[in-house]
Protein backbone atom coordinates (compact mmCIF):
# COMPACT_ATOMS: atom_id res chain seq x y z
CA UNK A 1 0.00 0.00 0.00
CA UNK A 2 1.17 3.49 -0.79
CA UNK A 3 1.55 5.84 2.12
CA UNK A 4 -1.11 8.55 2.10
CA UNK A 5 0.18 11.94 0.91
CA UNK A 6 0.43 14.32 3.85
CA UNK A 7 0.15 17.49 1.75
CA UNK A 8 -2.77 19.67 2.76
CA UNK A 9 -2.05 22.20 0.01
CA UNK A 10 -3.14 21.61 -3.57
CA UNK A 11 -0.14 20.52 -5.66
CA UNK A 12 -0.12 23.68 -7.85
CA UNK A 13 0.03 26.04 -4.87
CA UNK A 14 2.63 23.81 -3.24
CA UNK A 15 4.81 23.99 -6.34
CA UNK A 16 4.57 27.79 -6.42
CA UNK A 17 5.46 27.97 -2.72
CA UNK A 18 8.47 25.71 -3.20
CA UNK A 19 9.65 27.77 -6.16
CA UNK A 20 9.48 31.10 -4.37
CA UNK A 21 10.04 29.92 -0.79
CA UNK A 22 13.20 31.94 -0.19
CA UNK A 23 11.79 35.11 -1.79
CA UNK A 24 8.60 34.86 0.29
CA UNK A 25 10.63 34.31 3.44
CA UNK A 26 12.86 37.29 2.63
CA UNK A 27 9.92 39.63 1.95
CA UNK A 28 8.24 38.50 5.17
CA UNK A 29 11.41 39.20 7.12
CA UNK A 30 11.75 42.72 5.70
CA UNK A 31 8.05 43.32 6.40
CA UNK A 32 8.48 42.19 10.00
CA UNK A 33 11.49 44.50 10.37
CA UNK A 34 9.46 47.46 9.06
CA UNK A 35 6.58 46.66 11.44
CA UNK A 36 8.87 46.37 14.46
CA UNK A 37 10.50 49.73 13.67
CA UNK A 38 7.15 51.50 13.23
CA UNK A 39 5.19 49.90 16.05
CA UNK A 40 8.10 50.01 18.50
CA UNK A 41 9.08 53.53 17.37
CA UNK A 42 12.71 52.43 17.19
CA UNK A 43 14.88 55.51 16.58
CA UNK A 44 16.55 55.66 13.16
CA UNK A 45 20.06 55.90 14.63
CA UNK A 46 19.62 52.54 16.40
CA UNK A 47 17.82 50.44 13.84
CA UNK A 48 16.59 52.22 10.72
CA UNK A 49 13.49 50.80 9.07
CA UNK A 50 13.78 49.26 5.58
CA UNK A 51 11.83 52.17 4.12
CA UNK A 52 14.23 54.74 5.57
CA UNK A 53 17.21 52.74 4.27
CA UNK A 54 15.55 52.69 0.86
CA UNK A 55 15.05 56.44 1.02
CA UNK A 56 18.66 56.99 2.18
CA UNK A 57 19.91 55.04 -0.80
CA UNK A 58 18.31 57.50 -3.20
CA UNK A 59 19.37 60.52 -1.14
CA UNK A 60 22.96 59.78 -2.08
CA UNK A 61 23.81 60.85 -5.63
CA UNK A 62 24.17 57.96 -8.05
CA UNK A 63 27.58 59.17 -9.26
CA UNK A 64 28.83 59.04 -5.67
CA UNK A 65 27.64 55.45 -5.37
CA UNK A 66 29.43 54.63 -8.60
CA UNK A 67 32.74 56.14 -7.54
CA UNK A 68 32.62 54.33 -4.17
CA UNK A 69 31.65 51.10 -5.91
CA UNK A 70 34.47 51.43 -8.43
CA UNK A 71 37.03 52.06 -5.66
CA UNK A 72 36.00 48.89 -3.79
CA UNK A 73 35.49 46.73 -6.86
CA UNK A 74 38.85 47.76 -8.32
CA UNK A 75 40.73 46.72 -5.17
CA UNK A 76 38.70 43.52 -4.68
CA UNK A 77 39.11 42.33 -8.27
CA UNK A 78 42.81 43.25 -8.51
CA UNK A 79 43.47 41.42 -5.24
CA UNK A 80 41.43 38.45 -6.46
CA UNK A 81 43.27 38.24 -9.80
CA UNK A 82 46.62 38.67 -8.08
CA UNK A 83 45.82 35.82 -5.71
CA UNK A 84 44.92 33.55 -8.66
CA UNK A 85 48.21 34.45 -10.34
CA UNK A 86 50.09 33.58 -7.13
CA UNK A 87 48.06 30.59 -5.95
CA UNK A 88 48.00 28.42 -9.08
CA UNK A 89 51.77 28.36 -9.72
CA UNK A 90 52.33 27.76 -5.99
CA UNK A 91 49.93 24.80 -6.09
CA UNK A 92 51.62 23.39 -9.21
CA UNK A 93 55.02 23.74 -7.56
CA UNK A 94 53.81 21.96 -4.42
CA UNK A 95 52.20 19.10 -6.36
CA UNK A 96 55.28 18.57 -8.49
CA UNK A 97 57.91 18.71 -5.81
CA UNK A 98 57.93 17.47 -2.24
CA UNK A 99 60.78 19.85 -1.46
CA UNK A 100 58.64 22.80 -2.53
CA UNK A 101 55.82 21.56 -0.31
CA UNK A 102 58.20 21.38 2.63
CA UNK A 103 59.48 24.89 1.94
CA UNK A 104 56.27 26.69 0.99
CA UNK A 105 53.51 25.06 2.99
CA UNK A 106 54.59 26.11 6.51
CA UNK A 107 55.05 29.69 5.27
CA UNK A 108 51.54 29.64 3.78
CA UNK A 109 50.06 28.40 7.04
CA UNK A 110 51.83 31.17 8.96
CA UNK A 111 50.46 33.81 6.59
CA UNK A 112 46.98 32.32 6.82
CA UNK A 113 47.10 32.04 10.62
CA UNK A 114 48.02 35.71 11.01
CA UNK A 115 44.84 37.81 11.31
CA UNK A 116 44.83 40.09 8.28
CA UNK A 117 42.91 42.76 10.17
CA UNK A 118 45.84 43.04 12.58
CA UNK A 119 48.45 43.15 9.84
CA UNK A 120 46.56 45.64 7.66
CA UNK A 121 47.74 48.81 9.49
CA UNK A 122 51.34 47.57 9.27
CA UNK A 123 51.00 47.00 5.54
CA UNK A 124 49.66 50.55 5.16
CA UNK A 125 52.68 51.88 7.06
CA UNK A 126 55.00 49.79 4.91
CA UNK A 127 53.42 50.31 1.50
CA UNK A 128 51.61 53.64 1.82
CA UNK A 129 47.92 54.49 1.63
CA UNK A 130 47.49 53.78 -2.09
CA UNK A 131 45.76 50.98 -3.96
CA UNK A 132 48.87 48.80 -3.69
CA UNK A 133 48.43 48.30 0.06
CA UNK A 134 44.72 47.59 -0.26
CA UNK A 135 45.27 45.09 -3.10
CA UNK A 136 47.95 43.37 -1.03
CA UNK A 137 45.67 43.11 2.01
CA UNK A 138 42.92 41.66 -0.19
CA UNK A 139 45.33 39.20 -1.76
CA UNK A 140 46.52 38.00 1.66
CA UNK A 141 43.00 37.07 2.63
CA UNK A 142 41.99 35.44 -0.69
CA UNK A 143 44.91 33.34 -1.87
CA UNK A 144 45.00 30.59 0.76
CA UNK A 145 41.68 28.88 -0.12
CA UNK A 146 42.82 28.94 -3.75
CA UNK A 147 46.15 27.26 -3.04
CA UNK A 148 44.47 24.58 -0.94
CA UNK A 149 41.67 23.86 -3.43
CA UNK A 150 44.00 23.77 -6.45
CA UNK A 151 46.45 21.47 -4.68
CA UNK A 152 43.67 19.15 -3.50
CA UNK A 153 42.18 18.98 -6.99
CA UNK A 154 45.50 18.23 -8.65
CA UNK A 155 46.24 15.48 -6.14
CA UNK A 156 42.86 13.88 -6.71
CA UNK A 157 43.73 13.05 -10.32
CA UNK A 158 43.17 9.29 -10.80
CA UNK A 159 46.43 7.39 -10.43
CA UNK A 160 45.70 5.54 -13.69
CA UNK A 161 45.91 8.74 -15.71
CA UNK A 162 49.24 9.59 -14.15
CA UNK A 163 50.42 6.09 -15.11
CA UNK A 164 49.05 6.59 -18.62
CA UNK A 165 51.08 9.79 -18.85
CA UNK A 166 54.21 8.02 -17.59
CA UNK A 167 53.77 5.08 -19.93
CA UNK A 168 53.48 7.50 -22.86
CA UNK A 169 56.68 9.15 -21.63
CA UNK A 170 55.05 12.51 -22.14
CA UNK A 171 56.80 15.66 -20.93
CA UNK A 172 56.00 16.48 -17.33
CA UNK A 173 54.41 19.86 -18.11
CA UNK A 174 51.76 18.11 -20.22
CA UNK A 175 50.86 15.90 -17.27
CA UNK A 176 50.26 19.12 -15.35
CA UNK A 177 48.39 21.04 -18.07
CA UNK A 178 46.50 18.27 -19.86
CA UNK A 179 45.59 16.09 -16.89
CA UNK A 180 46.10 17.54 -13.41
CA UNK A 181 44.95 21.15 -13.89
CA UNK A 182 41.74 20.24 -15.77
CA UNK A 183 41.02 17.61 -13.10
CA UNK A 184 41.39 20.35 -10.50
CA UNK A 185 38.90 22.69 -12.24
CA UNK A 186 35.89 21.79 -10.03
CA UNK A 187 38.05 22.27 -6.93
CA UNK A 188 39.57 25.49 -8.26
CA UNK A 189 36.09 26.92 -8.78
CA UNK A 190 35.05 25.98 -5.23
CA UNK A 191 38.11 27.91 -4.10
CA UNK A 192 37.26 30.86 -6.38
CA UNK A 193 33.75 31.05 -4.91
CA UNK A 194 35.19 31.31 -1.40
CA UNK A 195 37.88 33.75 -2.51
CA UNK A 196 35.65 36.19 -4.37
CA UNK A 197 33.57 36.90 -1.27
CA UNK A 198 36.75 37.11 0.81
CA UNK A 199 38.07 39.65 -1.72
CA UNK A 200 35.22 42.03 -0.86
CA UNK A 201 35.94 41.51 2.84
CA UNK A 202 39.63 42.21 2.21
CA UNK A 203 38.91 45.41 0.30
CA UNK A 204 36.53 46.65 3.02
CA UNK A 205 39.01 45.84 5.79
CA UNK A 206 41.66 47.78 3.90
CA UNK A 207 39.29 50.74 3.48
CA UNK A 208 38.52 50.72 7.22
CA UNK A 209 42.23 51.15 7.86
CA UNK A 210 43.08 53.77 5.25
CA UNK A 211 40.98 55.13 2.39
CA UNK A 212 39.14 58.20 1.18
CA UNK A 213 36.83 56.31 -1.12
CA UNK A 214 35.02 53.00 -1.38
CA UNK A 215 31.95 51.36 0.07
CA UNK A 216 33.75 50.26 3.24
CA UNK A 217 34.98 53.81 3.76
CA UNK A 218 31.44 55.09 3.03
CA UNK A 219 29.91 52.85 5.70
CA UNK A 220 32.49 53.87 8.29
CA UNK A 221 32.15 57.54 7.41
CA UNK A 222 28.31 57.43 7.54
CA UNK A 223 28.35 55.64 10.89
CA UNK A 224 30.68 58.20 12.42
CA UNK A 225 28.23 60.94 11.45
CA UNK A 226 25.28 58.92 12.82
CA UNK A 227 23.84 58.61 9.32
CA UNK A 228 22.79 55.07 10.15
CA UNK A 229 20.20 54.56 7.36
CA UNK A 230 22.88 55.66 4.89
CA UNK A 231 25.38 53.20 6.42
CA UNK A 232 22.81 50.43 6.09
CA UNK A 233 22.21 51.39 2.45
CA UNK A 234 25.94 51.09 1.84
CA UNK A 235 26.04 47.73 3.58
CA UNK A 236 23.18 46.34 1.53
CA UNK A 237 24.72 47.64 -1.67
CA UNK A 238 27.97 45.91 -0.71
CA UNK A 239 26.17 42.64 0.02
CA UNK A 240 24.43 42.75 -3.37
CA UNK A 241 27.74 43.37 -5.17
CA UNK A 242 29.33 40.50 -3.25
CA UNK A 243 26.42 38.24 -4.20
CA UNK A 244 26.66 39.23 -7.88
CA UNK A 245 30.38 38.52 -7.92
CA UNK A 246 29.77 35.12 -6.35
CA UNK A 247 27.15 34.35 -8.98
CA UNK A 248 29.46 35.47 -11.78
CA UNK A 249 32.02 32.88 -10.72
CA UNK A 250 29.31 30.22 -11.15
CA UNK A 251 28.30 31.70 -14.51
CA UNK A 252 31.90 31.65 -15.73
CA UNK A 253 32.22 28.02 -14.67
CA UNK A 254 28.98 27.08 -16.47
CA UNK A 255 30.08 28.99 -19.56
CA UNK A 256 33.69 27.79 -19.84
CA UNK A 257 33.66 24.40 -18.10
CA UNK A 258 30.15 22.94 -18.26
CA UNK A 259 31.54 19.41 -17.76
CA UNK A 260 32.93 20.39 -14.36
CA UNK A 261 29.53 21.05 -12.80
CA UNK A 262 28.01 18.42 -10.50
CA UNK A 263 25.83 16.02 -12.48
CA UNK A 264 22.09 16.55 -12.22
CA UNK A 265 20.25 13.31 -11.55
CA UNK B 1 55.72 -19.80 -38.08
CA UNK B 2 58.73 -17.57 -38.58
CA UNK B 3 61.63 -17.80 -36.21
CA UNK B 4 60.91 -14.38 -34.71
CA UNK B 5 57.34 -15.31 -33.90
CA UNK B 6 58.55 -18.51 -32.33
CA UNK B 7 60.76 -16.71 -29.84
CA UNK B 8 59.35 -15.46 -26.60
CA UNK B 9 58.07 -11.93 -26.97
CA UNK B 10 57.77 -11.10 -23.30
CA UNK B 11 60.09 -12.99 -20.99
CA UNK B 12 60.23 -12.94 -17.21
CA UNK B 13 63.10 -14.66 -15.48
CA UNK B 14 63.06 -15.16 -11.71
CA UNK B 15 61.14 -11.95 -11.32
CA UNK B 16 60.24 -10.77 -7.83
CA UNK B 17 59.31 -7.45 -6.33
CA UNK B 18 59.29 -5.93 -2.91
CA UNK B 19 57.65 -2.50 -2.58
CA UNK B 20 59.71 -1.60 0.46
CA UNK B 21 63.28 -0.89 -0.70
CA UNK B 22 64.63 -1.71 2.79
CA UNK B 23 63.35 -5.28 2.61
CA UNK B 24 60.15 -6.79 3.91
CA UNK B 25 57.51 -9.02 2.37
CA UNK B 26 57.66 -9.71 -1.35
CA UNK B 27 54.62 -8.78 -3.47
CA UNK B 28 55.55 -11.36 -6.11
CA UNK B 29 58.47 -13.79 -6.29
CA UNK B 30 60.14 -16.26 -8.60
CA UNK B 31 57.99 -15.61 -11.64
CA UNK B 32 59.15 -17.32 -14.82
CA UNK B 33 56.98 -16.71 -17.82
CA UNK B 34 57.29 -16.54 -21.57
CA UNK B 35 54.61 -14.96 -23.70
CA UNK B 36 54.68 -15.41 -27.46
CA UNK B 37 53.92 -12.75 -29.98
CA UNK B 38 50.17 -12.19 -30.42
CA UNK B 39 49.39 -14.59 -27.65
CA UNK B 40 46.56 -13.90 -25.23
CA UNK B 41 47.59 -14.70 -21.67
CA UNK B 42 45.18 -14.28 -18.78
CA UNK B 43 46.34 -14.04 -15.17
CA UNK B 44 44.05 -15.19 -12.36
CA UNK B 45 44.67 -15.36 -8.65
CA UNK B 46 43.31 -14.26 -5.28
CA UNK B 47 43.10 -10.54 -4.44
CA UNK B 48 46.40 -8.99 -3.53
CA UNK B 49 48.51 -11.72 -5.13
CA UNK B 50 50.41 -9.21 -7.23
CA UNK B 51 48.59 -9.56 -10.55
CA UNK B 52 48.72 -5.81 -11.13
CA UNK B 53 52.37 -5.73 -10.05
CA UNK B 54 53.10 -8.18 -12.87
CA UNK B 55 51.36 -5.95 -15.39
CA UNK B 56 53.20 -2.84 -14.24
CA UNK B 57 56.50 -4.65 -14.62
CA UNK B 58 55.80 -5.47 -18.27
CA UNK B 59 54.84 -1.84 -18.94
CA UNK B 60 58.04 -0.62 -17.32
CA UNK B 61 56.10 1.53 -14.86
CA UNK B 62 57.64 -0.66 -12.19
CA UNK B 63 61.15 -2.11 -12.31
CA UNK B 64 61.32 -5.43 -10.42
CA UNK B 65 63.69 -5.61 -7.47
CA UNK B 66 64.71 -9.15 -8.45
CA UNK B 67 65.06 -10.94 -11.77
CA UNK B 68 64.63 -9.57 -15.24
CA UNK B 69 61.76 -8.64 -17.54
CA UNK B 70 62.53 -8.37 -21.22
CA UNK B 71 60.46 -7.59 -24.26
CA UNK B 72 61.77 -8.96 -27.52
CA UNK B 73 65.16 -9.80 -25.99
CA UNK B 74 65.57 -6.27 -24.61
CA UNK B 75 65.47 -5.72 -20.86
CA UNK B 76 62.74 -3.37 -19.62
CA UNK B 77 64.37 -0.57 -17.63
CA UNK B 78 61.98 2.36 -18.10
CA UNK B 79 58.34 2.94 -19.10
CA UNK B 80 57.69 1.55 -22.58
CA UNK B 81 55.64 3.56 -25.01
CA UNK B 82 54.81 0.53 -27.18
CA UNK B 83 52.30 -0.82 -24.68
CA UNK B 84 48.65 0.09 -24.45
CA UNK B 85 47.10 -0.03 -21.00
CA UNK B 86 43.44 -0.56 -20.21
CA UNK B 87 42.53 0.10 -16.60
CA UNK B 88 39.84 -1.26 -14.32
CA UNK B 89 37.91 1.99 -14.70
CA UNK B 90 37.67 3.63 -18.14
CA UNK B 91 39.40 6.79 -16.78
CA UNK B 92 38.35 8.88 -19.76
CA UNK B 93 38.91 12.62 -19.42
CA UNK B 94 35.50 14.15 -18.67
CA UNK B 95 36.25 17.39 -20.54
CA UNK B 96 37.03 15.73 -23.88
CA UNK B 97 34.70 14.14 -26.41
CA UNK B 98 35.07 10.41 -27.03
CA UNK B 99 37.07 11.06 -30.23
CA UNK B 100 39.41 13.46 -28.42
CA UNK B 101 39.76 10.99 -25.56
CA UNK B 102 40.83 8.32 -28.04
CA UNK B 103 43.31 10.76 -29.60
CA UNK B 104 44.56 11.85 -26.17
CA UNK B 105 47.69 9.62 -26.15
CA UNK B 106 48.93 11.43 -29.30
CA UNK B 107 47.99 14.86 -27.99
CA UNK B 108 49.68 14.01 -24.71
CA UNK B 109 52.85 12.50 -26.12
CA UNK B 110 53.48 14.82 -29.08
CA UNK B 111 51.21 17.80 -28.38
CA UNK B 112 49.27 17.38 -31.64
CA UNK B 113 47.66 14.93 -34.05
CA UNK B 114 46.93 14.95 -37.78
CA UNK B 115 43.77 14.49 -39.82
CA UNK B 116 45.08 11.01 -40.62
CA UNK B 117 45.17 10.21 -36.91
CA UNK B 118 41.61 11.43 -36.56
CA UNK B 119 40.60 9.10 -39.38
CA UNK B 120 42.30 6.20 -37.61
CA UNK B 121 40.53 7.09 -34.35
CA UNK B 122 37.21 7.09 -36.18
CA UNK B 123 37.97 3.70 -37.77
CA UNK B 124 38.86 2.22 -34.39
CA UNK B 125 35.72 3.70 -32.84
CA UNK B 126 33.64 2.21 -35.66
CA UNK B 127 35.23 -1.18 -35.03
CA UNK B 128 34.27 -0.92 -31.37
CA UNK B 129 30.71 0.03 -32.36
CA UNK B 130 31.09 3.59 -31.11
CA UNK B 131 31.02 5.46 -34.44
CA UNK B 132 27.92 7.49 -33.65
CA UNK B 133 29.23 8.40 -30.18
CA UNK B 134 32.51 9.98 -31.32
CA UNK B 135 31.31 13.50 -30.55
CA UNK B 136 29.58 12.61 -27.28
CA UNK B 137 31.02 13.37 -23.88
CA UNK B 138 32.09 10.38 -21.74
CA UNK B 139 29.32 10.83 -19.17
CA UNK B 140 26.72 10.38 -21.92
CA UNK B 141 27.88 6.79 -22.48
CA UNK B 142 27.15 3.65 -20.48
CA UNK B 143 29.91 2.01 -18.44
CA UNK B 144 30.46 -0.67 -21.10
CA UNK B 145 30.71 1.87 -23.91
CA UNK B 146 33.14 3.98 -21.85
CA UNK B 147 35.34 0.96 -21.31
CA UNK B 148 35.26 0.15 -25.04
CA UNK B 149 36.42 3.74 -25.66
CA UNK B 150 39.19 3.04 -23.12
CA UNK B 151 40.25 -0.01 -25.13
CA UNK B 152 40.20 2.00 -28.36
CA UNK B 153 42.39 4.64 -26.69
CA UNK B 154 44.90 1.93 -25.78
CA UNK B 155 44.94 0.70 -29.41
CA UNK B 156 45.48 4.14 -30.97
CA UNK B 157 49.28 4.06 -30.98
CA UNK B 158 49.10 0.52 -32.37
CA UNK B 159 51.08 -0.97 -29.48
CA UNK B 160 52.67 -4.42 -29.70
CA UNK B 161 51.46 -5.26 -26.22
CA UNK B 162 48.06 -4.68 -24.70
CA UNK B 163 47.98 -4.74 -20.91
CA UNK B 164 44.53 -5.07 -19.36
CA UNK B 165 44.09 -4.69 -15.62
CA UNK B 166 40.71 -6.23 -14.72
CA UNK B 167 39.13 -4.17 -17.50
CA UNK B 168 35.61 -5.55 -17.16
CA UNK B 169 35.33 -5.90 -13.40
CA UNK B 170 33.33 -2.68 -12.97
CA UNK B 171 30.66 -3.87 -15.44
CA UNK B 172 27.50 -5.87 -14.84
CA UNK B 173 27.59 -9.60 -15.69
CA UNK B 174 25.76 -9.40 -19.02
CA UNK B 175 27.72 -6.42 -20.35
CA UNK B 176 30.84 -8.13 -19.16
CA UNK B 177 30.30 -11.27 -21.23
CA UNK B 178 29.47 -9.22 -24.33
CA UNK B 179 32.61 -7.11 -23.79
CA UNK B 180 34.66 -10.31 -23.68
CA UNK B 181 33.41 -11.37 -27.12
CA UNK B 182 33.88 -7.81 -28.42
CA UNK B 183 37.47 -7.88 -27.19
CA UNK B 184 38.12 -11.22 -28.92
CA UNK B 185 36.79 -9.80 -32.18
CA UNK B 186 38.89 -6.62 -31.87
CA UNK B 187 41.93 -8.73 -30.99
CA UNK B 188 41.45 -11.03 -34.00
CA UNK B 189 41.28 -7.96 -36.27
CA UNK B 190 44.29 -6.26 -34.60
CA UNK B 191 46.47 -9.07 -33.27
CA UNK B 192 48.38 -8.01 -30.16
CA UNK B 193 50.24 -9.68 -27.37
CA UNK B 194 47.74 -9.46 -24.55
CA UNK B 195 48.30 -9.76 -20.82
CA UNK B 196 44.84 -9.82 -19.30
CA UNK B 197 44.36 -9.65 -15.54
CA UNK B 198 41.06 -10.85 -14.15
CA UNK B 199 39.58 -12.41 -11.07
CA UNK B 200 36.99 -14.26 -13.11
CA UNK B 201 38.10 -17.81 -13.89
CA UNK B 202 35.51 -18.36 -16.62
CA UNK B 203 36.45 -15.07 -18.28
CA UNK B 204 40.09 -16.13 -18.30
CA UNK B 205 39.30 -19.53 -19.87
CA UNK B 206 36.91 -18.03 -22.39
CA UNK B 207 39.36 -15.42 -23.67
CA UNK B 208 42.90 -16.69 -23.30
CA UNK B 209 45.34 -18.98 -25.07
CA UNK B 210 46.97 -19.67 -21.74
CA UNK B 211 45.97 -18.96 -18.16
CA UNK B 212 48.54 -18.18 -15.49
CA UNK B 213 47.29 -19.12 -12.04
CA UNK B 214 48.93 -17.21 -9.21
CA UNK B 215 49.19 -18.10 -5.53
CA UNK B 216 48.41 -16.02 -2.45
CA UNK B 217 50.82 -13.24 -1.59
CA UNK B 218 53.75 -13.41 -2.20
CA UNK B 219 52.41 -14.23 -5.63
CA UNK B 220 54.12 -16.93 -7.60
CA UNK B 221 53.14 -19.17 -10.50
CA UNK B 222 50.98 -22.11 -9.40
CA UNK B 223 50.17 -23.35 -12.87
CA UNK B 224 50.25 -22.29 -16.48
CA UNK B 225 47.39 -23.90 -18.35
CA UNK B 226 47.02 -24.20 -22.12
CA UNK B 227 43.48 -23.49 -23.21
CA UNK B 228 43.03 -25.73 -26.26
CA UNK B 229 39.52 -24.61 -27.04
CA UNK B 230 39.33 -23.70 -30.74
CA UNK B 231 38.61 -20.15 -31.86
CA UNK B 232 36.43 -18.30 -32.64
CA UNK B 233 34.82 -18.82 -29.28
CA UNK B 234 31.24 -17.92 -28.48
CA UNK B 235 28.45 -18.43 -25.96
CA UNK B 236 28.45 -22.14 -26.95
CA UNK B 237 32.05 -22.46 -25.75
CA UNK B 238 30.86 -22.03 -22.19
CA UNK B 239 28.72 -25.17 -22.45
CA UNK B 240 31.47 -27.47 -23.72
CA UNK B 241 32.97 -30.12 -21.41
CA UNK B 242 36.51 -28.79 -22.06
CA UNK B 243 35.45 -25.42 -20.70
CA UNK B 244 33.98 -26.98 -17.57
CA UNK B 245 37.05 -29.15 -17.06
CA UNK B 246 39.50 -26.26 -17.43
CA UNK B 247 37.62 -23.91 -15.11
CA UNK B 248 37.36 -26.71 -12.53
CA UNK B 249 41.10 -27.28 -12.73
CA UNK B 250 41.83 -23.60 -12.09
CA UNK B 251 39.24 -23.36 -9.35
CA UNK B 252 40.92 -26.26 -7.60
CA UNK B 253 44.23 -24.35 -7.58
CA UNK B 254 42.62 -21.31 -6.06
CA UNK B 255 40.59 -23.06 -3.38
CA UNK B 256 42.95 -25.92 -2.48
CA UNK B 257 46.43 -24.59 -3.15
CA UNK B 258 47.94 -27.22 -0.81
CA UNK B 259 46.63 -30.08 -2.95
CA UNK B 260 49.40 -29.46 -5.50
Amino acid sequence: MNPKPTNVLPPRLRAVLMRYASAIFFIALVGLWEVICRVGEVPNYILPSPSSIFKAFFDVEFSRWLSHLWATLRVALLGFVLSIVIAIPLAIAMVRSELMTRVIYPALVVVQATPVVAVAPLIIVLMGTGDVSRVLITCMITFFPLVVSTTTGMLETPEELVELSQSLRAPRYRETWQIRIPYAIPHIFSGLKVSITLAIIGAVVAEFVAAEEGLGYFIQFSTSFFKIPQAFAGLIFLAIISLLLFKSVTWIQTWLFPWSLPKKK
Amino acid sequence: MTQAADRAFVRMEGVGHCYNPDGGPMAVQQIDLEIHRHEFVAVVGPSGCGKSTLLRMVSGLLIPSAGKVSVFEKQVTEPRDDVGIVFQKPTLLPWLSIRKNVLFPLKHKFGRYSAKDEKRADELLAMAGLAQFADHMPDELSGGMQQRAGIVRALLLNPDILLMDEPFSALDAMTREQMGFDLLRIWSENPKTVLFITHSISEAVLLADRVLVMSQRPGTVLDLIDIDIPRPRSEQTIQTPEFAELTARIRKHIYEPEAH
